[in-house]
């Protein structure tokens, strides 16, 4: 398998709390990996710790860019994007007063330069700079569905629509690797049929995608593999017919005994 | 209604332009003016802190007193040209910036404020107790007048004679002021709609989901505190060489206040907003000045009457007199420009 990510051992404590302990897996490039369990599994933990937030307690997080496999396990959030490791929020996050355009073109951050002084003489290359994050953002957001929108500000969008331009934003920092927590929550079955067809393009871009998600139809039905936690150890992987006729599964979703009745 | 609003704007700015050359001309009036723009400048530079990057800074007169006596003191011992003390007060003042940033940036929200305002008593503290560098309550008195000594033109030009002009007076300064106004204002409008500008408000917005963007967190912060610091202390080498006398008693705490003041009042990161707020409260501040000793009160009961300000904004206005954020953002060339493209694309 080819591997962009492996989680190796990773074990996160919170004091007296094991979130996350000695959870190892693989997430294959290229294709669509989800990553289930019940609620306080240590899902999002997970996502924190691969992208930069949380530095794991214990353990090894590699990241396969393509050019060389290297150990990110405590690298800062910042250093992750630029790698190419991006995230949504299960709680949208989104810089509310500013425009959806102004939040896709922070996004633009990493992979631009200008610094105070380009921005005060305003340069020939810091115009040419603006210019092209202006373009990238729009394109990002025509991909998403939000071009129109683009001068709107990003608190008048609709939830399913704010999902999306965390997607677009996202997006705009031209990730190998994307993390989406919960893109599904809060929407209607229109929506989420939407979504599905954006995460297809956004596979067929070349972007891995993980996926943390509690609509389990929606999981079955796009996941290539599954990785399930259940209290911050992993308790199965594998496709997702395997994982459905797993008794740990079964019994950690519907209790004790669930399996044989 | 925006073209009026626009040609409002531009009356303003002839009638401030022109004031200081009518017969009806005041001296008074003429001061009161030159420090509302010093305080404009304040709020412009204060601005960038809680209003762009969502800190609280509670000790923003530090660097305005470092600012100041960077300068007194240069032109005291050295008798330096203006003109070059200012950038060397703004690097001072920048330099301090980030070395109480650095360490402290790290905290957040209530403890970074309280951080802050200890740094401004301590400045407070040093200059009344240096009294080797400082002259301690002493202050500095006799600080040479601001000069522009164009010589070297003439001898250029190979004249000899001496084109040497002293600022005298308020006149001079008001104008010069008015450049400095005008300079940091420009300066602000730019940042503010460029990719530093952007990651700063990111920062106020959501440091998690910035940080997530790629944007450096705490080195953006240094970087927001030497600009901010080193606007501040610009405005204090305008200071001592306009009012020629420093005393550490000219930076205490509620100066600190006065221009968090007027930067709330105006509304959190919104530039404009920084100078509307500069112009109520100094006129406000002069005009209690005269009233209250009237109604047999002492003069800074007018403290009570910023407060009472400040509970009637938090209660009917809370974002200030004006909401907008990025406001330069939308009027650039380059959103313009998307702005009529989108347009093309609906009616197409």
């Amino acid at each position: 398998m080819d591997a962009i990510l492996s989680v190796d051992g990773v074990s996160k404590r919170f004091g007296g709390l094991m979130a996350l302990s000695d959870v190892s897996f693989a997430v294959e490039r290229g294709v669509i990996t989800g990553l289930i369990g019940p609620n306080g599994a240590g899902k999002t933990t997970m996502f924190n710790c691969v992208a930069g937030i949380y530095t794991p307690t214990d353990g090894r997080i590699v990241f396969a860019d393509g050019a060389g496999e290297r150990n990110v396990a405590g690298s800062k959030p910042e250093r992750m994007t630029t790698l190419g490791v991006a995230r949504t929020f299960q709680n949208i996050r989104l810089f509310a007063t500013l425009t959806v355009l102004d939040n896709v073109r922070i996004a633009r951050h990493c992979r631009t330069s200008a610094n105070f002084f380009g921005a005060v003489l305003r340069t020939k290359s810091q115009r040419a700079e603006e210019q092209r994050i202006i373009d990238a953002a729009m394109d990002n957001l025509d991909f998403v569905g939000l071009g129109e929108t683009a001068l709107s500000p990003a608190s008048s969008l609709s939830y399913g629509d704010q999902r999306r331009l965390e997607i677009a934003r996202a997006l705009a920092t031209d990730p190998k690797l994307l993390l989406l927590d919960e893109p599904a929550a809060g929407m209607n079955p229109r929506e989420t049929e939407g979504l599905v067809d954006l995460i297809h393009a956004i596979l067929s871009r070349g972007v891995t995608v993980v996926l943390i998600e509690h609509d389990m139809k929606l999981v079955m039905r796009i996941c290539k593999r599954l990785v399930v936690l259940d209290h911050g150890v992993k308790i199965a992987d594998g496709s997702p017919q395997e994982v459905r006729s797993n008794p740990d599964v079964i019994e950690a979703y519907l209790g004790k005994g669930a399996a044989h009745a | 209604m925006r073209g009026a609003a626009n040609s409002l704007k531009y009356l303003l700015l002839a009638a401030a332009l022109a004031y200081p050359l009518m017969p009806f001309r005041d001296v008074y009036v003429l001061h009161v003016l030159v420090l509302i723009m010093v305080y404009m400048v304040l709020a412009m530079g204060l601005n960038i802190l809680p209003g762009f990057c969502g800190l609280l800074d509670l000790g923003f007169v530090g660097f305005y007193g470092i600012g100041a006596y960077t300068a007194g003191l240069l032109t005291v011992h050295y008798n330096m040209s203006f003109w070059l003390i200012v950038p060397l007060a703004v690097i001072n003042g920048a330099l301090f910036g980030v070395l109480l940033g650095a360490p402290t940036l790290r905290l957040v929200g209530d403890y970074f404020a309280i951080v802050t305002f200890g740094f401004s008593e301590l400045v407070v503290l040093f200059l009344t107790n240096e009294i080797w560098l400082t002259r301690g309550p002493l202050g500095i008195p006799g600080i040479a007048p601001i000069a522009l000594d164009v010589t070297w033109l003439a001898t250029l030009l190979g004249i000899d004679e001496r084109w040497r002009y002293v600022f005298r007076g308020e006149m001079p300064y008001y104008y010069l002021a008015m450049v400095m106004v005008a300079l940091v204002y420009v300066v602000m409008r730019r940042v503010e709609d460029s990719r530093l500008g952007r990651a700063w408000l990111a920062i106020r917005e959501d440091p998690m989901a910035a940080a997530s963007c790629g944007v450096n967190l705490f080195a953006y912060k240094v970087i927001a505190f030497a600009v901010s610091t080193g606007i501040g202390a610009m405005a204090g080498a305008f200071l001592a060489r306009w009012s020629q006398f420093l005393s550490p008693d000219m930076f205490k705490f509620w100066e600190s206040f006065l221009v968090l003041c007027m930067v709330v009042l105006g509304g959190l990161g919104n530039i404009n907003g920084a100078l509307i707020g500069s112009v109520i409260l100094i006129a406000l501040g002069e005009v209690l000045r005269v009233v209250l000793p009237k109604l047999g009160l002492p003069a800074e009961t007018r403290f009570l009457a910023y407060g009472l300000i400040m509970v009637l904004i938090m209660r009917f206005r809370p974002n200030g007199i004006f909401t907008q954020v990025a406001e330069s953002t939308m009027q650039s060339r380059l959103i313009k420009d998307l702005r009529a493209r989108l347009d093309a694309r609906r009616t197409a």
